[in-house]
């Protein structure tokens, strides 16, 4: 055979059969996303899809793609097109088909045919050992497409032909009738569209790789997409989910004008000056008070301010001069592992356990009556920043490479301005990368403060945590005092918690509770995603000193 | 080899009678040998442990000033560990324990009371991989001399005029003249170090080390992380730093060694010094016959 030598390097010429596998997989891509897209609703299994029912056009779907699935193996086997299957699907295909084909025969046994759980068991078996033996033993060709296919016919029929309509319900009769369980069509039906979108779609990539290594590649880069795709979904849904449900509450009554704005009065050390704000923005701007029509969540929005600025105070500096003891000055040995060991564990320590701690502990040391405060809780919440600082700038300081510490000792500069100029700025970039982190936590800690800070969930403009403002001189030690340090005051997850559960918006005035606190969910989230943009952009500044661009 | 060997310098030194074993005679004679400079570096009798791991043994040479001294072996045979114990940075390796002498210009290094700042600003070091701070070039050169207190240039030195800003663009530009690199960085003294090829951050790390003004430069195979061109301007700057510095090199490569150096020393497997004597003499002629072998090429 004269091209022999040269067709197992350039492939022959494949492009309609490839052209069909191709729009087969892109059309298992599309299911999956509406499949996604019907598990939070934005596709509604009781509406419709393309003028025919959801369910009915996604059986149909389901059916087409089968149908052409087993048509890609089928024209393998017979040679009609060019692949290179190996002589079965494997093992770990086998498997998992064999299980699946096990729950959908248990399902079919037990349910529509009414044979009871042993009944049941025993038709699930022999599917699922049908379905074994249809994966492993014929070629691959028919072995990956001929289970993957009839699956998603399968599902696709039992759609297309109403047995699943939008209605459609099932209580399963194994559970008491005290904690019964339902599953709707609308629970269900999507995640049967992802399953089989998933498997047909990998066997339609493995029929467009031709099979073999090229297929089993492409099968497994298909998997992979989707499943990253999927989570970055997930992610994309919980926020656009808190935009769209928080978006009106947050924005209403929101004008701009020159003067339409509250006055601000800025007051530092006895100085005062008054802003008047060009926009009016109720929900940012507003307290809880009779006096207005929008109940806003100012004093939370500084509540939480003020307790991350606190807490990170607090924690950078204790954080980072521990990491430099550690990694630089203390003998790597036992004391060390023991350290990074208890740092560990401080992490991952639950919250309410440094709440409780605050509660016994600092709250009752600033005021003459024990009295929860911001200062309690800036410290609480710094406990629990700290072993996150320590353990990534650890991390950052032992990445800096020893050449530079090296080089640094051969001109005769001592150790301790070697880690001052050389590797504290190196490792910096970490630091802050573990700083970002950690107040993306904290922030959003409610448990702690319930125990150490929180009082009167709902507080009007003119009483929020006026730091700032309060610092006061005096001739007599401490010289400088904070009275609003030791006040009590809210904070935004705080306020959520009490809003959505306690019922305290009731008393404020608050007309639409659920609404309230998507609105409240969203300012945390933009308040934890500016902290984030500092954050980066702290980084970054430190990162460009270091690289050369 | 024949048991009479030609005579060298006017002194005379007994041969290596078997190949693979220095001769304490030997040994005893090259200590006595004078080179033609006056001796900068005086060792005597330095061993180096690295836990129960002897590394070095026994090891005397005379290193003399203004020349460049090469120091070749196989890898593992100790003369990084020599090199760096001349400056003392093997005390940053907590197993390694040093016996013996160094003598810098008649002073014992390994004493109490030795400043290793001052010993380490005399005695400066390039190392095998160009390790330029993650700085900016002039923050590079201008970084032992401030954190020495001989420049200052802090804010607070500015406002209380005690501003060292042009001494420290002198001092910029002299080292980086020094090192050859002055033309092609002139213009961009500000950028991160981080963006110089590899020669060129070489050259930089040489221009950080005599921003200190040392009187010795200690250089662990500064080209062996090089390409052909950024190691012959290497060569060139050691040929030349050799007038007014004395040099010591350590080096993988024969050639090298032999090209630039005035005096070499081979160190061969297990920590010894097996000779010392001006280049062309341990390259045409050695004594020992190991040591003909290595040089050449037949092991090693």
């Amino acid at each position: 055979m004269a091209g022999a030598a040269e067709s197992t390097v350039v492939r022959e010429d494949t492009s309609t059969y490839e052209a069909v596998a191709g729009l087969t997989v892109g059309l298992a891509a599309i299911l999956f996303f509406l499949g996604l897209a019907a598990t939070v609703d934005i596709v509604s299994v009781t509406g419709t899809l393309a003028g025919l029912g959801t369910l009915t056009a996604l059986g149909l779907l389901l059916v087409v793609m089968g149908l052409a699935v087993v048509a890609f193996g089928l024209a393998s086997y017979r040679g009609i097109f060019p692949t290179d299957p190996r002589a079965s699907a494997g093992l770990v295909a086998a498997t998992l088909f064999s299980g699946l084909w096990f729950l959908v025969g248990a399902l079919v046994g037990s349910e529509t045919l009414g044979l009871g759980f042993g009944g049941g068991l025993a038709v699930g078996l022999l599917v699922g050992a049908v379905g074994f033996a249809a994966t492993a033993l014929p070629r691959e060709d028919i072995g990956s497409t001929l289970p993957a296919g009839a699956l998603a016919v399968l599902f696709g029929l039992v759609f297309l032909l109403g047995v699943v309509g939008p209605e459609w319900s099932w209580s399963p009769a194994s559970f008491p009738d005290s904690q019964s369980v339902t599953f709707f069509a609308r629970t269900i039906a999507p995640f049967a569209v992802i399953l089989s979108a998933l498997v047909v779609g990998w066997a339609a990539a493995k029929a467009y790789g031709g099979f073999g290594a090229r297929g089993r590649h492409l099968g497994a880069y298909l998997l992979v997409y989707l499943n990253a795709i999927a989570i970055i979904a997930v992610l994309v849904a919980l926020v656009a989910f808190v935009v769209v449900k928080g978006f009106a509450p947050v924005t209403e009554s929101v004008t701009v004008g020159l003067g339409v704005g509250p006055a601000t009065t800025i007051a530092l050390f006895g100085f005062s000056y008054e802003v008047v704000w060009p926009v009016n923005w109720p929900f940012l701007m507003n307290g809880a008070s009779l006096f207005t029509d929008v109940t806003g969540v100012f004093p939370a929005i500084v509540g939480t301010a003020w307790l991350v600025v606190g807490a990170v105070l607090l924690a950078v500096p204790l954080g980072v001069g521990a990491a430099i003891f550690l990694t630089e000055y203390a003998e790597q040995g036992r004391f060390t592992r023991v350290v990074e060991v208890a740092t560990n564990a401080l992490w991952s320590t639950p919250s309410i356990v440094f709440g409780l701690f605050g509660a016994a502990f600092l709250v009752p040391r600033f005021t003459p009556q024990p009295q929860k405060s911001l200062l309690a809780g800036m410290i609480t919440l710094g406990f629990m920043l700290l072993p996150l600082v320590v353990i990534t700038s650890r991390e950052a300081m032992i990445a800096v490479p020893d050449e530079y510490r090296d080089a640094s000792a051969a001109l005769g500069v001592s150790k301790w301005q070697t880690i001052r100029s050389v590797v504290v700025p190196a490792a910096m970039p970490g630091v802050v990368t573990g700083v970002i982190l950690g107040v993306g936590r904290i922030a959003g800690e409610t448990a702690p403060l319930l125990l150490t800070m929180g009082g009167g969930s709902f507080v009007g403009a003119g009483q929020r945590a006026k730091v700032l403002d309060s610092f006061q001189l005096s001739l007599s030690p401490p010289f400088v005092t904070n009275p609003e340090l030791t006040q009590a005051t809210t904070a935004l997850p705080y306020q959520l918690y009490q809003v959505v559960l306690t019922g305290t918006g009731e008393t404020a005035g608050v007309t639409d509770i659920t609404a309230f606190g998507w609105g409240t969910a969203l300012v945390l989230l933009a308040v934890v995603l500016l902290f984030y943009a500092v954050g980066i952009a702290t980084r970054q500044y430190f990162r460009s000193k270091l690289t050369y661009e | 080899m024949s048991e009479t060997e030609p005579v060298t310098n006017g002194t005379e030194r007994p041969a290596e009678t078997t190949a693979g074993e220095t001769d304490e005679r030997t040994r005893e004679a090259w200590r006595e040998y004078e080179f033609a400079g006056e001796t900068k570096l005086a060792v005597e009798d330095l061993d180096v442990y690295y836990g129960d791991d002897h590394a070095l043994k026994r090891v005397s040479m005379d290193i003399p000033e203004e020349s460049v001294t090469a120091l070749v072996g196989p890898s593992g045979c100790g003369k990084s560990t020599f090199l760096r114990c001349l400056n003392r940075m093997n005390d940053r390796i907590g197993t390694a324990r040093i016996d013996g002498s160094v003598e810098l210009d008649g002073q014992e290094v390994y004493q109490d009371g030795v400043d290793l700042v001052e010993l380490r600003k005399q005695v400066g070091m390039v190392f095998q991989a160009p390790n330029p701070f993650p700085k900016s070039i002039r923050d590079n050169i201008t970084y032992g001399p401030r954190q020495h207190g001989d420049i200052d240039t802090g804010l607070l030195a500015r406002l209380t005029g005690r501003d060292d800003s042009e001494a420290a663009d002198r001092l910029v530009e002299r080292a980086l003249r020094q090192a050859a690199l002055w033309d092609e960085v002139e213009d961009r003294l500000d950028d991160n170090a981080m963006g110089l090829s590899g020669g060129q951050q070489q050259r930089l790390c040489l221009a950080r080390c005599l921003a200190v003004d040392p009187e010795v430069i200690l250089m662990d195979e500064p080209a062996s992380a090089l390409d052909p061109i950024a190691t012959a301007k290497i060569e060139d700057l050691v040929e030349e730093l050799a007038e007014e510095y004395t040099v010591v090199v350590v080096t993988h490569n024969m050639q090298q060694a032999a090209r630039i150096s005035d005096q070499t020393a081979v160190f061969l497997t297990g920590g010894e010094l097996v000779e010392y004597d001006d280049t062309g003499k341990i390259f045409e002629d050695p004594e020992s016959q190991r040591v003909e072998d290595y040089v050449s090429g037949k092991f090693g």
